[in-house]
């Protein structure tokens, strides 16, 4: 009989936990889909973080990327660091790049890094990686927008000063910071890199930056707007640290930490739709970012 | 108030240095030079965010010639060999490190702790160090340093010459940090593996010089 009570406690508990588990994933799989226009003469772009562990997860989430993009065709993915995990040799930049991702690369899917933790500084010499020999760098792929890739593990007071005359100069509409530690994250792990915000996001109120990309975190989330402006942590494009977003940050406008996934955008005038898709294809997390303008 | 405290303090440090250039000896040796008007503007391996005494200054300067010697041998292996182009294939890229790597390490077969961080140099160093983790947001930044770092130098087996394990994440270095400690160029890199702080050879991976326990505890 004692038994039999524990045996149901035991039952009962996990009956709770399995409710509280699909709950939580109901959540996440229900909010509604803002659709990507799609639109002719709109940018489109992906982006991707925390992705080069050669794993089969790895690949599958390459195939999800390969799939959108029978249908939506992005230009370029940006990818936020931490690009290969580990070795560096040649053999792994096949297998952790190059062979995952080769139908959009053969596709002809131009690939633009920044560097993250993990990263060695020579892979800004790999042609794939579309970084010039440069560790931070910018590039405008289409007028009225413009990306700012950052290397935020060494943040030289050279390339603040740099960073500040770009944004300045600048007419771009649209202007992206892409970076590897978030100044924003719920991750119980990491988190926010606060130190880091105090110098940056100066920069970005004052210049409209409306968006910034990061990772680091491994795994997705869009976060509040702080200021105005909209951070994104996209960290699981390869490596996954489940169950890490402290739910209780106040910061998580949208959160998916079950599963990897990476980021398709669509810049359309003054609006950025985006969609965050999973391993399974799933979108989890969608929306509209409207773009900042000058105050007066 | 963060700015006009920053200008503040390159004026004061930018004083001790030239005061330190004018009043040395014909026998000591050579000082840091004059930090210009921001830190930022000043030539690589020059600036030094202080404030520093005169006496600071002078050992941070023994630092300063011994980067500079470093810089010497690093561009005389860079140039024997073939410049790696800005579309490199990851063969091409594996090739160079490796060889910079070997050339670095046979150049300073003789190389030993302190030869770059001075006996001089060190104090100063860790001196501002203490200030920088010592002050109010002392704490974050050794959090953000610290983050992925839960390393052990001895057992990784840090020393001169050693290669940087592969897989050992770089640490963070905050802004505040690289602007306090002598300006470096794009070929040298401080990181801490775990709370031992070292100057890096990004080309050739190799670790050109540390000091044991420089991040406060």
């Amino acid at each position: 009989m004692v038994m039999r009570t524990k045996y149901s406690s035991f039952a009962l508990l996990v009956s709770v936990c399995a409710v509280l588990f699909v709950g939580l994933r109901a959540e996440q799989a229900t909010v509604p889909v803002t659709a990507l226009p799609n639109k002719a003469g709109s940018y489109k772009f992906a982006v991707l973080g925390d992705f080069g562990t050669g794993a089969r997860t790895q690949y599958e989430l390459a195939q999800q990327m390969t799939a959108l993009y029978g249908r939506f065709k992005y230009e370029i993915v940006v990818l936020v660091g931490d690009n290969l995990y580990g070795s560096e040799r040649p053999q792994d930049f096949k297998t952790k790049f190059e062979d995952p991702y080769k139908p959009l690369l053969d596709a002809g899917v131009k690939f633009y890094a920044s560097l993250g933790n993990h990263d060695a500084r020579e892979q800004r010499y790999y042609k794939l990686f579309n970084m010039d020999g440069k560790l931070y760098y910018t590039f405008s792929p289409k007028a009225d927008l413009r990306f700012f890739m950052l290397e935020s593990t060494y943040p030289v007071p050279e390339q603040i000063q740099w960073l500040e005359k770009e944004l300045q100069v600048s007419g771009s509409k649209w202007k992206i910071p892409v970076f590897h530690h978030p100044l924003y994250s719920s991750g119980e792990r990491h988190g926010s890199d606060t130190t880091l915000r105090d110098v940056l996001e100066p920069l970005f109120v004052k210049y409209d930056v409306s968006v910034v990309l990061t990772g680091h975190d491994h795994f997705y989330e869009r976060v509040k707007p702080q200021k105005g402006i909209t951070y994104f942590v996209t960290g699981s494009g390869g490596q996954l640290r489940k169950g890490n977003i402290d739910r209780n940050s106040g910061l998580t406008a949208a959160g998916f930490d079950t599963d990897l996934a990476f980021m398709a955008a669509e810049i359309d005038g003054d609006q950025m739709y985006f969609n965050a898709i999973s391993r399974t294809g799933a979108v989890v997390d969608s929306g509209v970012i409207e773009r900042r303008k000058p105050a007066n | 108030m963060h700015r006009l405290q920053t200008f503040a303090l390159i004026l004061t440090a930018s004083f001790a240095i030239v005061s330190a250039a004018c009043s040395r000896g014909e026998q000591a040796p050579s000082p840091a030079p004059a930090t210009s008007a921001s830190p930022t503007t000043a030539p690589p391996t020059q600036r030094v965010v202080g404030p520093l005494s005169e006496e600071d200054a002078r050992a941070l300067g023994t630092m300063n010639d011994s980067i500079k010697a470093y810089l010497a041998t690093h561009d005389k292996v860079e140039k024997s060999l073939p410049k790696v182009p800005d579309n490199a294939t990851p063969q091409q890229i594996d090739t160079s490190q490796r060889n910079f790597e070997r050339r670095i390490r046979a150049e300073r077969a003789n190389a030993k702790q302190g030869d770059i961080f001075t006996p001089a140099a060190r104090p100063v160093i860790l001196r501002l160090l203490n200030k920088v983790f010592g002050g109010p947001e002392g704490a974050a930044l050794k959090a953000s340093i610290m983050d992925e770092n839960p390393v052990d130098p001895v057992q990784l087996k840090v020393a001169v010459n050693a290669r940087y394990p592969d897989t050992v994440p770089l640490t963070t270095i905050p802004p505040e940090v690289l602007q306090t400690l002598p300006k470096l160029t794009e070929d040298l890199e401080y990181r801490f593996v775990g709370d031992w702080l070292i100057l890096l050879d990004t080309h050739a991976h190799v670790i050109a010089d540390f000091i044991p326990d420089a991040l406060p505890k």
